[in-house]
């Protein structure tokens, strides 16, 4: 049954309608991910070198026992944000002559078919075999492998269990990942206790008694098969695709009543962003992204060159995040739209009026950043006209061009979906832009001044200009309208 | 009100649409049967300026759809759960939809009033979003907004298909009145029968892309549709013919 399961979902991957188009993306992200394994096995492979740098007093198999629980409390925090939950659509095979256990198995089983699952393997079996097997002997090695084995397996299941419960109650994330926190906090800020004794006392006498091994493998099993009691008590269909079952309610904002027909349009796009899970990560990440100064400004020697980009990013990273998969958001209710007494010039000036409102709180929220001086608040203002005049433009120019639906109930993290050639193109004039008018006039002007005042005035000139691109932009879309509406259907 | 001249539409070397001539008077309620496939939906689309015609053009008052938006203010439609905006509640999106027609939400509520009874307590103040209702709720979001812009032109793809027996009783005593007493101009596919031939005064009768039949509604007609389904249905099991199903039909 199990070799049943695997067919469907291999065919449910290449048959997806999307694969073919996004074979060449997911060639990238392979690649990305065999760097990432390459780099773990370097880290493995000198692991007794940074040890001996870090801890140079200490006996080399006494560090390396000391980091390994260190490292499965790290890695069991990530596995709850990144890990996803093995989805096998069980739906259709619910009311078939088909066990519970056996479709129980294969989910709980699949769950260990994780990239996260080789980390540990790859960075400490290197360390192992170079160092333990050869100071302690082969028994000790086996032992130290079958544990770190057996944890890994642990922190899977514990972080799919977590997951699981979280689904069902938002709270259960919330208060896991604070604990976890907190259990760090203990060791490094507050000292009250150290993780490394207590991974020490442990992998430290696993070499005298290996006996102790038992205690990994053990727990892995507990957690393995509470996992798969779990899932099987909660194997019906109302619990599986459980939402929330908190009322909805109607909400308004009458600061965009003002604006009319195109703040309606605004409103239904902040509620499509507050609503959906996608969506509200992008909103989520410009709101990380207001920190992005903090990790530059410190540095005294950094040129306003920088200050440039990170003005840019800070007020205008929604823009770009949210504005890269433009209309594709709106790809479920595209027709609706369409067919709709809403003409396309209200539907971009709704846009405009969106990015201009968000940017306009991202550039007063860093608005604090004058402790680095009122120069960085001006060049983050010119970089917010920049933004408000050219980039939403160039944005919507490639909105334009973009024909490929998104999901919106799926999370942001390792969602590939959307991303297009569209999306790698249309970083290059955000990114260049700025700099084709920095560099020639300040080598020109030999100051700062200058290249500032002429991206001002740019950005404003785009601003007082924006009825010609919308008029632009709306002849651009009748000519692809179709195209767009087609692939928008296309699931 | 709406002319359609020459109408052709191919998908992988298929003709799926092929209308040479078709003409709709104001006034007139007009039911669209077919099999699956035969092109039912995808003239509807072409009909909203949603997919390009490979030649042809469809008229309405006189304009092309494709290049003017007059004709929206005008129609109103409903194909799909595509149609809805599907993260917003009932209220808000009836809310979104008047307010393209300038109705204050005071007459969206008293509009709303009117259509208690076809809602039946289940659309609002339910604390929900339009993507959480059952799919027959949600054709009724798609109906009430269609009514709440008060068309000349209304056009609904499969009406009957989710909803409960009260509720295709209700819908159809509607459309009989928005005909009847408002003049409204109304286009309705359906596979029941019995619906479209109570509902509508003129009813065509598509076959893989062509318009075959176009009858005004009287006793027999019912009696003529179930005939021809009927041998269609025999055919279809004795030879087998490949039937192309229509890609973009979504039901």
């Amino acid at each position: 049954m199990t070799s049943t399961f695997i067919k469907h979902e291999l065919k449910a991957f290449w048959r997806a309608r999307n694969t073919g188009k996004s074979i060449a993306v997911h060639i990238v992200m392979g690649l990305m991910i065999l760097y990432l394994l390459a780099c773990a096995l370097g880290i493995g492979f000198f692991m007794d070198r940074f040890l001996k740098q870090a801890f140079p007093k200490d006996d080399l198999v006494f560090s390396f026992c000391g980091i390994i629980l260190i490292y499965y409390l790290f890695e069991l925090l990530s596995r709850m944000q990144l890990q996803e939950l093995p989805t096998l659509r069980v739906q259709p095979y619910l009311q078939l002559a088909v066990t519970r256990n056996s479709l129980v198995r294969y989910l709980a089983f699949t769950a260990m078919l994780s990239f996260f699952n080789l980390w540990p393997l790859i960075l400490f079996i290197p360390f192992i075999l170079k160092v333990v097997a050869v100071k302690m002997g082969g028994v000790a090695a086996l032992v130290f492998i079958l544990s770190v084995i057996g944890f890994s397996i642990f922190n899977n299941y514990l972080a799919l269990y977590i997951k699981r419960k979280a689904s069902l109650n938002g709270w259960v994330f919330l208060v896991s990942s604070l604990c976890l926190i907190l259990i760090g906090m203990g060791d490094f800020k507050w000292h009250l206790y150290s993780i490394r004794n207590f991974s020490y006392l442990f992998f430290g006498h696993l070499a005298t008694q290996p006996l102790l091994v038992l205690v990994p493998i053990l727990l892995a099993i507990a957690m393995y098969y509470t996992n798969f009691l779990f899932l099987k008590q909660n194997l019906y269909l109302e619990e599986l695709t459980k939402h929330k079952t908190l009322r909805k309610s109607t909400t308004e904002f009458p600061l965009l009543d003002r604006f009319g027909n195109i703040g309606d349009l605004v409103a239904n796009e902040i509620k499509l962003i507050i609503r959906n899970k996608r969506p509200s990560s992008a909103l989520k990440v410009s709101l990380f992204f207001l920190f992005y100064g903090l990790i530059f400004y410190n540095n005294p020697k950094i040129g306003e060159y920088m200050k440039l980009l990170v003005g840019m990013f800070m007020t205008g990273i929604f823009i770009i995040s949210y504005g890269q998969y433009m209309y594709g958001w709106q790809a479920n209710h595209f027709d609706g739209i369409m067919v709709s007494k809403v003409s396309f010039t209200d539907f971009l000036k709704a846009k405009y009026l969106l990015f201009t409102l968000v940017s306009t709180a991202a550039f007063l929220l860093t608005l604090p950043y004058v402790y680095f001086g009122w120069r960085t608040v001006m060049i983050h203002f010119i970089m917010y006209l920049w933004n408000l005049g050219v980039n939403t433009t160039i944005v919507l120019f490639f909105a334009n061009r973009n024909s490929k639906r998104i999901d919106l109930s799926k999370g942001a993290a390792f969602n590939w979906e959307g991303v297009g050639v569209t999306q790698l193109l249309l970083s290059i004039p955000l990114m260049l832009a700025p700099y084709i008018i920095y560099i020639p006039l300040k080598l020109l002007a030999g100051n700062n001044n200058l290249p500032l005042v002429v991206i001002a005035l740019l950005g404003m000139i785009g601003i007082f200009t924006r009825g010609y691109w919308i008029k632009l932009l709306t002849a651009d879309f009748y000519n692809r309208k179709f195209k767009i509406a087609e692939g928008f259907r296309d699931k | 009100m709406i002319e359609i001249k020459d109408l052709k539409k191919v998908y992988n070397n298929i003709l799926v649409v092929n209308i040479p001539h078709l003409e709709i008077r104001k006034g007139e309620s007009i039911g669209l049967v077919g099999n699956n496939g035969a092109g039912k939906t995808t003239l509807f689309r072409m009909m909203l300026d949603l997919i390009r015609p490979e030649t042809g053009e469809v008229l309405s008052n006189g304009e092309n759809v494709a290049g003017h938006e007059n004709w929206k203010n005008y129609t109103a439609s409903y194909l799909d759960e595509g149609f809805l905006i599907d993260y917003l509640t009932p209220e808000e999106y009836f809310y979104f939809i008047g307010g393209l027609y300038q109705q204050s939400r005071a007459q969206v509520d008293e509009f709303l009033a009117g259509l208690s009874d076809f809602f039946n307590g289940e659309i609002l103040k339910r604390g929900k979003y339009i993507r959480d209702l059952s799919k027959g709720n949600q054709t009724k979001v798609g109906v009430a907004s269609c009514l709440l812009q008060h068309p000349e032109l209304l056009m609904l793809d499969e009406p009957f298909a989710n909803i409960d027996p009260t509720t295709q009783f209700r819908l159809k005593n509607m459309l009989k009145e928005i005909n009847k007493e408002q003049g409204v101009t109304t286009l309705v596919s359906s596979h029941d029968l019995n619906h479209v031939t109570d509902v509508c005064e003129r009813i065509l009768l598509m076959e893989k892309g062509r318009i075959i039949k176009d009858m005004a509604t009287n006793s027999s007609t019912l009696s003529e549709l179930e005939e021809y389904f009927a041998i269609g249905h025999k055919m279809e099991a004795v030879d087998s013919v490949k039937i192309n199903v229509d890609e973009e039909e979504n039901h």
